[in-house]
């Protein structure tokens, strides 16, 4: 279990992390959502053992000892698959499993079963043998995460997977991260694209310059932080909008008032969750 | 272990793969091997300024005055040391003729009528074209020592005389000796016949009528200590150097290669140390050009007729220059951070210290200050060492200090390039 207490970590004069808390439950998948440059990929690289911590403390907390992911030995439990599409191009895609498969200390019949089993998750069976640089980008972003998966971890960490994909393949790759938390394993999801966070995270934690500003799931993220909804009408009059937390009662004043052509409730989602905590949107 | 040989066969397998890669590693060298060894095999032009060692075994008049000629004529830069010394440099490479004026040269100089002043040249085998220069400037020193006796008529009376008395002294009355006798008489008489009749204004030199001025045997050195069997002896221990620079250009650019594209983050992640995948590159890098320079060598065993002298010392230098490189891969590693600055620092500094070390031009061709700055060079230690190993015929007291110099550099700039590479991924 992925735990961060307290965790800041500084660049210069930049403060990348700032007083970052969480911990991972059993078998969730786990959103680190916030903008560009919000300090996602500087906390994933903490995660593992990538960058030390200037403040806090970043651990695998086991339930007979805490283990530090900078040593070598504590990394075979997680998994990466990083922004950039982290592949040897030059060689297969079942050659780079075999290769990364080979650094985890898989041998033999364990080796080719995992390589297998990694090239069906990713939907490459056929393809196997083809070199990466024939590869879609698509099937190269599926290849990307199947290989942080060759050695079976219990924590998987996916930094922006759908970063310049089409919508297909994004809906592939969903489909993969619905299939490891089936599968029982942990799953730290960083992205900047809320509906991917409202569609496959548990619970969510939202940063802003690397501070952590809210962390629940996502309705309760609403809950608390969406404030109203927006009701749209049309009318004789024209159109208007409503600030609602009850769109039917609204609506059927309105109607009692004036008949109404047609309406359109759009309800608070974590957009608006980000923008009342921050003042400034998403993608800002 | 294992995640060592993997990384390093997985590094292996992709330099080859690389088109790129490939050809600086393998086919370029390979090229130029092919080229120089075919261009130096036909090459009859000199350099225009070459350093040789000379001998003076006569101690005469005649042969001091000759050696003024040559150090005046230019193109020559004479070291006047012991004959052992002179040789033993021939053979290392560090002088390309050693010229030696036989007793009795002054002699034969100061009476052309009689005898031919002799000349010993030694040459290194693969200084053919240094050779050819040099035996010009001799003859043209010779030719103008003739024409200048030629346009004496007081040394050639002088001469005469001396001739004259051993005619008288040795040969019995006859014909032939009467009429050598008159015509000796006429000899002096020679230079002021020619100005009569005009004669000087056309012609444009005083040695027609006689012999070549000088004698000139040739002999080569390594010829007679295991010499090369042909030209590509050389060119393919150049091409040797051109894999290894090749190689760990690459390599170093494979270093950041993996940090732009996110693999180097990738094995960080992996349950390796630090030390483990240096020793990785460490081992693909040596691995690496250590099997294109044997596969090059092999080629010109097999193919090129390139015959050296000692495999086993053959097989010790190609370790000790591949150490010195991989260790130089890990400098470059260090100094350029993306795949364009890695190339551009690789080449940028591998190509000026090749020159520097005789890579591409001679060292005897430049300067001797220059010369002495290649010292610095280890492209020139590597070079001195596969020529040892191939045609040079070193002992293994004398390539103790090459491949010491090249395993140093490799471990030295290893552990800099290992110390100062920073394994961050941005």
């Amino acid at each position: 279990m992925l735990v961060f207490d307290h965790v800041s970590k500084c660049f210069g004069d930049l403060r990348a992390v700032d007083d970052l808390s969480f911990e991972l439950e059993a078998g969730e998948v786990f959103g680190l959502l916030g903008p560009n440059g919000a300090g996602k990929t500087t906390a994933i690289n903490m995660a593992v053992g990538l960058f030390e911590p200037d403040e806090g403390v970043v651990r695998f907390a086991d339930e007979a000892f805490d283990r530090n992911p900078r040593d070598a030995e504590n990394r075979r439990s997680l998994g990466l698959a990083p922004q950039s599409i982290a592949l040897y191009e030059q060689i297969s895609g079942a050659d780079n499993l075999r290769f990364f498969g080979r650094l985890h200390g898989l041998r033999g019949t364990d080796l080719e079963e995992r390589v297998a089993a990694c090239l069906d998750f990713a939907d490459l069976t056929d393809v196997g043998k083809k070199v990466v640089s024939k590869y879609s980008g698509g099937m190269q972003r599926r290849l990307n995460l199947a290989v942080a998966i060759i050695h079976d971890p219990e924590l998987v960490l996916l930094d922006e997977p759908t970063v310049g994909v089409d919508p297909q393949s994004r809906n592939a790759i969903f489909e993969r991260v619905e299939q490891l938390r089936d599968g029982g394993k942990q799953v730290v999801y960083t992205t900047h694209y809320m509906e991917e966070a409202q569609r496959l995270c548990d619970r969510v934690a939202i940063i802003d310059h690397g501070r952590l500003m809210a962390l629940d799931t996502v309705p309760a993220l609403i809950a608390a932080h969406g404030g109203p909804g927006n009701l749209e009408v049309w009318t004789g009059d024209g159109e208007s909008r409503h600030e609602t937390t009850d769109p039917l009662a609204t609506l059927a004043d309105l109607q009692a008032r004036q008949a109404v052509d047609h309406f359109q409730y759009l309800p608070p989602d974590l957009e608006t969750v980000f923008l009342n905590l921050t003042g400034r949107a998403l993608r800002d | 272990m294992n995640k060592i040989v993997a990384m390093a066969a997985k590094d292996i397998h992709i330099l080859f793969r690389d088109k790129l890669g490939f050809f600086f590693t393998i086919f370029f060298p390979l090229m130029m091997a092919i080229f120089f060894g075919a261009m130096f095999a036909g090459l009859s032009r000199g350099p225009a300024s070459i350093p040789i060692a000379l001998v003076d075994a006569d101690r005469t008049a005649g042969s001091a005055r000759f050696v003024g000629r040559l150090e005046a004529a230019g193109g020559l830069a004479i070291e006047r040391i012991p004959a052992d010394q002179a040789l033993e440099q021939v053979r290392r490479g560090q002088t390309a003729v050693l010229v030696t004026l036989r007793p009795g040269f002054g002699a034969a100089l100061d009476n052309p009528f009689v005898a031919t002043p002799e000349v010993e040249m030694s040459v290194d085998p693969t200084q053919f074209a240094a050779a050819g220069m040099v035996r010009g400037v001799l003859l043209e020193a010779a030719g103008a020592e003739l024409q200048a006796f030629m346009s004496d008529p007081s040394r050639m009376s002088v001469t005469n005389e001396q001739n004259r008395r051993l005619i008288e002294q040795f040969s019995p009355p006859s014909e032939a000796r009467d009429d050598l006798l008159n015509v000796l008489d006429q000899i002096p008489r020679i230079p002021v016949l020619i100005d009569e009749v005009g004669l000087g204004s056309v012609t444009t030199g005083a040695t027609g009528g006689f012999g070549p001025p000088l004698e000139i045997e040739q002999t080569q050195v390594q010829a007679q200590r295991r010499g090369p069997t042909n030209s590509y002896a050389t060119s393919f221990a150049q091409a040797m150097l051109w894999t290894l620079i090749g190689g760990s250009v690459s390599f170093s650019m494979s270093i950041a290669i993996e940090r732009s594209r996110g693999t180097l983050m990738r094995l960080l992640v992996a349950p390796i140390t630090a030390r483990q995948l240096l020793a990785a590159k460490g081992l693909a890098c040596l691995g690496a050009t250590l099997f294109t320079s044997s596969a090059l060598i092999t080629l010109g065993i097999t193919v090129f007729d390139v015959t050296p002298t000692s495999y086993p010392l053959l097989a010790l230098a190609l370790l000790c220059g591949s150490i010195c490189f991989c260790g130089i891969m890990m400098v470059l590693s260090v100094i350029g951070r993306t795949e364009q600055a890695a190339a551009g620092v690789g080449w940028g500094i591998a190509l000026p210290f090749t020159m520097l070390g005789g890579g591409m031009v001679p060292l005897f061709l430049m300067p001797e200050w220059m010369q002495t700055l290649g010292n610095v060079s280890p492209m020139k230690w590597t070079l001195m060492a596969y020529e040892g190993a191939i045609w040079r015929g070193f002992t293994l007291s004398e390539m103790l200090l090459p491949c010491a110099v090249l395993v140093a550099i490799g471990v030295v700039a290893f552990s800099i390039g290992a110390t100062r590479l920073r394994w961050d991924t941005g």
